[in-house]
């Protein structure tokens, strides 16, 4: 089986490459100038309280020390805790992690509904108005700062045409949440059955998942209409065309051999928004996972960094490996 | 940095970059004067007006910055509180924000800081990130302790790219203290790696080039062959990817500062100004907000713009292709007569 050992290789880069991120981020977090112990306390603290404290939190030992204590504690599966939350690292990263997941695939999937049709026409027809807009789009979405555009939506969606609920987190404050089983807000809902739940819940995801989207669709846009351009010249296309084969038949054999690009692009982006979704996060008052790590930054607060840079690390690792597994389908010459 | 004759691959100015592009030895199809240059620039620029858009969205904004106490109605950082959150009127042009500080005034003054932390942070690591690439896709091949060395770097910028920028570019801050230099140095270390990585895949295809060969034999010590012969020759990506790479950079400050990780709050920034009409845009004030994001927005599309030309220019290729297309413009006649034009 081939996939399987191309799988198994794969796995034995993984883990000295995760060791390796997490020593790199404990020792970048560990320079962060704060005393954990003086920001639990506060300022009145005694100075026997604090060093009591610090003992318990293992501050005292070396650097290697607390990095041998973090790792032992790690494979056991305990992240440490939050200060700030006074709550297991663990719990908090599935309770928040669900909320940017939901929030960034919707967007790559509006993403990939504006970006790909319009790459594709715009390669098709190369001397329409479809080109030169999207060209524009292209440049302009990667121009636009994701959080401003979010603030203007909010403006004439909230504020003036009142048609979209208050930007403030994922659902009412009047609804009744589902109980949390997968802390996916809509499959919770839809779990319970509780349809008003998922009708806040919609509402709210509307203006977050437009801004990333339209802002995502750019990178999208540019790989497919750049691949489309160079498939549509080649010479199979060529020939294919010549052949008098229908123009549908034409487009969508050039588009099949466009994907593996297009996967790729969408690999890389997902992986990016996860930590890059923070300010549209933070903007909506999302509650997400990259909000929990800015604000540990902000507030010498670990732990919670540490265990979202160990997620969002393996859960990029995991999104290329689906990507592998996607190559493996889409190109039968891989499968060989 | 070697100097040939003609060429500045070190200037920042994105006028004289355009013009640099790196030819390949003996295929030079243009004439090289300072003169023709600049000719065919700006024959270039009228063909293509998005490109000249894009020229001129940064030369004002480098004006602005430079001129800004001249051009500005009021000073930056003094607060008016009898005149908070007025709208946009002839007296303000662009409104006040909630401390009743003038919206256009600091507008102007904000490039100052986000070009100086932009440029200095995309300077630095274009010149480290590209220095060490070089390093590392010249020694890469060639065994013992200095391949050992040259994979050990390159791992560890898999390691660096493996973390999510910004949570990563906030630690930085964090760790250096809330200053512009440590953005700066932030900045310029999420950027490195990318220069690495060019700059590695450009000298590796070059290193293995007839005149490199011709230099070693000839007896070229190691880092004239890289001075001179190496690092001249790669530089045409790297060119590119300046440009864009700035107006990236001004986005990213912005962010941070609107986070409260960048540049501190009465200082005129465009990011830490979006932040502080944040919460008026609710209430139905949106000048504070919208118009900083506007210059943000048009700063970064003009730095796009201007990478998208020199992509053009620097390329010797589509270069060529691009005068080429420009002359039969100029001159409408049988194609003998182009013939005769290019010689």
């Amino acid at each position: 089986m081939r996939i399987l050992r191309y799988i198994g290789k794969r796995m034995l880069f993984i883990v000295p490459q995760l060791v390796g991120i997490v020593l790199v981020s404990f020792l970048l977090v560990k320079m962060i100038p704060g005393d954990p112990a003086l920001l639990m306390m506060g300022p009145m603290a005694s100075t026997e309280q604090l060093a009591l404290l610090r003992s318990e939190m293992g501050l005292d030992g070396s650097i290697m020390y607390q990095f041998w204590i973090y790792l032992t504690n790690l494979v056991q599966g305990d992240l440490g805790n939050s200060w700030q939350t006074t709550r297991p690292v663990l719990e908090d990263l599935f309770m928040r992690f669900p909320a940017t997941l939901e929030l960034i695939t919707l967007s790559l999937l509006l993403a990939l509904l504006i970006g790909i049709p319009l790459g594709v026409a715009a390669a098709y027809f190369r001397r329409s108005v479809i080109k030169k807009f999207s060209d524009y789009y292209g440049l302009l979405a990667g121009a636009l700062p994701d959080f401003w555009l979010g603030l203007i939506l909010i403006y004439f969606f909230y504020t003036i045409f009142q048609i979209v609920p208050a930007p403030l987190g994922r659902i009412g404050f009047a609804v009744i949440s589902p109980p949390p089983v997968t802390n996916f807000l809509i499959i919770d809902c839809i779990l319970d059955g509780n349809w008003q739940a998922l009708w806040s819940t919609l509402g709210h995801l509307i203006l977050p998942v437009v801004t990333l989207g339209v802002i995502t669709a750019g990178p999208i846009l540019k790989m497919t209409q750049s691949t489309m351009e160079r498939m549509l010249e080649s010479d199979f296309i060529r020939y294919a065309d010549m052949c008098g084969l229908p123009k549908s038949v034409v487009i969508r054999q050039a588009f099949r051999n466009s994907l593996p690009s297009i996967v790729t692009i969408v690999s890389v982006l997902y992986g990016f928004l996860i930590g890059g979704a923070v300010l549209v996060e933070i903007v909506f008052s999302w509650g997400g996972a990259g909000q929990y790590a800015v604000q540990g930054v902000l507030n010498a607060d670990i732990n919670p960094v540490l265990g979202f840079v160990l997620f969002s690390a393996i859960l990029s690792l995991i999104i290329y490996l689906i990507v592998d597994l996607i190559y493996f389908a889409i190109d039968p010459r891989i499968r060989g | 940095m070697t100097h040939r004759p003609g060429q500045d691959e070190e200037d920042a100015d994105v006028n004289v970059a355009g013009e640099t592009g790196v030819e390949t030895p003996g295929s030079s199809g243009l004439d090289s004067s300072w003169k023709s240059r600049l000719r065919f620039l700006l024959a270039v620029l009228a063909s293509r007006p998005l490109f000249a858009v894009g020229y001129i969205i940064v030369i004002v904004v480098i004006l602005l910055a430079i001129f800004a106490p001249l051009i500005a109605p009021y000073p930056p950082e003094t607060a008016n509180p009898t005149d908070f959150l007025q709208p946009p009127s002839w007296r303000h042009l662009l409104g006040t924000d909630l401390t009743g500080m003038d919206v256009f005034s600091r507008i102007i003054y904000a490039p100052r800081i986000d070009l100086t932390i932009a440029i200095g942070g995309t300077a630095i690591s274009a010149i480290v990130g590209s220095l060490i690439g070089a390093m590392v896709g010249y020694y890469q091949e060639m065994g013992g302790t200095r391949s050992f060395a040259a994979g050990f770097i390159m791992r560890t910028a898999d390691v660096l790219q493996a973390f999510p920028v910004f949570v990563f570019a906030i630690a930085l801050v964090a760790i250096f203290g809330q200053s512009l230099q440590s953005i700066i140095a932030a900045i310029a270390f999420v950027n490195a790696p990318i220069y690495l990585r060019l700059m590695r895949s450009q000298v590796l295809s070059i290193r293995n080039m007839r005149y490199i060969e011709a230099a070693y034999v000839s007896g070229a010590g190691d880092m004239t062959i890289m001075l001179r012969h190496v690092i001249p020759n790669s530089m045409a990506p790297i060119l590119s990817q300046l440009s864009v790479n700035i107006g990236w950079s001004v986005l990213l400050t912005a962010a941070l500062s609107f986070v409260g990780a960048g540049v501190e709050a009465p200082t005129p920034e465009w990011g830490s100004m979006i932040a502080m009409g944040f919460q008026n845009i609710i209430t139905g004030q949106w000048w504070p907000s919208v118009f900083p994001g506007i210059a943000l927005g048009v700063t970064v599309f003009g730095f796009a713009l201007v990478g998208a030309s020199v992509e053009v220019l620097a390329d010797p290729a589509r270069r060529r292709a691009l005068a080429g297309t420009l002359r039969e413009k100029k001159r409408p006649g049988p194609p003998v007569n182009n013939a005769a034009g290019v010689s």
